[in-house]
């Protein structure tokens, strides 16, 4: 096998839009078990059929959000700019998702400490990541600067 | 370019780079392969090698030694395959000479070079890495996870088995 049939036979695994639907998987799958979660454990007196069909909805996410770690971790890396990429992709995710459980708790003139709490740390998580994922990208655009790149 | 600017392409995510580190290190990596283990397995285990090498390339944190990382990968891949061929030697009820290495029935079946085929497992890695990929003394003892001391014992007992070898084959000495 020379190099350029190797080239070929990896090349899937290098393909950024696989990696980056592979992050959309995880992340829409942890969206929808987080909104679906929260509405399920703040929402009283929830009929036991309805109660059902949320536990599936999180189940559901849930195994898409593993599907994601399992790929990404053990199949098709993050490499720097995908960092990135699923940095932001996690943040707006993680908004969006805050955004209605904030309407729905103001809406009802009650607070909601689990939602809030919940949603702060996960925006805090995501803030995070994003600036790590950034300074990360950027030591390496100075190392390769340095290197002659 | 050098390799530590091609690694640091590679983090960050620049797929031509990629192909430009397969194309400069594929060579070195099948030759270690097949004479490891022959020519039967070598495309797979390369693969396996280079397939390692993409999902751990993000996480490595000296791109500048790149060249130790890959072959401690490759010397993994071919553990791997060795102790796999062993296993399965032992459960055929594969002959093994008395007090030979536990590798042996496998590397007896493998076509490798002709004076290296007789060697030991460990005996002969070094001396491929040594003498047939060029690579320094410290290098080889990292690769290997051994002292440089157990790298230069290993050497000169390999070359003096392969004189041996080729002795017993016929080449003068």
């Amino acid at each position: 096998m020379n190099p350029e049939d190797m080239i070929n036979q990896i090349s899937g695994r290098l393909s950024l839009r696989r990696r980056v639907a592979t992050v959309v998987a995880l992340l829409g799958g942890l969206a929808v078990a987080a909104v679906v979660g929260l509405l399920w454990a703040t929402e009283p007196g929830l009929p036991p059929r309805t109660q059902v069909a949320f536990g599936a909805i999180v189940v559901g996410g849930l195994a898409w959000a593993a599907y994601g770690v399992w790929v990404l971790s053990r199949r098709t890396p993050l490499f720097a700019l995908d960092r990135v990429i699923a940095a932001w992709l996690a943040l707006t995710a993680t908004g969006l998702s805050a955004v209605p459980v904030a309407v729905v708790t103001i809406l009802r003139h009650r607070t909601e400490p689990v939602a809030f709490v919940t949603d702060a740390a996960l925006l805090v998580l995501a803030t995070i990541n994003l600036v790590r994922a950034r300074a990360h990208r950027a030591a390496l655009l100075r190392r390769k600067r340095e290197l002659g790149g | 370019m050098n390799d530590e600017l091609l690694v640091v392409r590679c983090q960050l995510g620049e797929r031509e780079a990629f192909a430009e580190l397969v194309r400069a290190w594929h060579g070195p990596v099948w030759t270690y392969v097949r004479r490891m283990l022959g020519s039967a397995d070598a495309d797979d285990v390369a693969q396996e090698v280079w397939l390692a090498v993409v999902r751990g390339l993000p996480g490595l944190r000296q791109p500048g030694r790149f060249p130790p990382w890959l072959f401690s990968i490759a010397r993994r891949a071919v553990t791997n395959r060795l102790r796999e061929e062993y296993a399965r030697a032992e459960v055929a009820g594969g002959t093994e000479r008395a007090g030979s290495d536990a590798s042996d029935a496998v590397v007896d079946r493998a076509e490798l070079v002709a004076g290296l085929a007789g060697l030991p497992v460990r005996e002969r890695e070094i001396l491929i890495l040594f003498y047939l990929q060029d690579l320094s003394l410290q290098t080889c003892a990292e690769i290997c996870a051994i002292p440089v001391g157990t790298v230069k014992s290993r050497l000169s007992r390999g070359r003096r088995m392969l004189r041996d070898e080729l002795t017993q084959k016929g080449y003068p000495r």
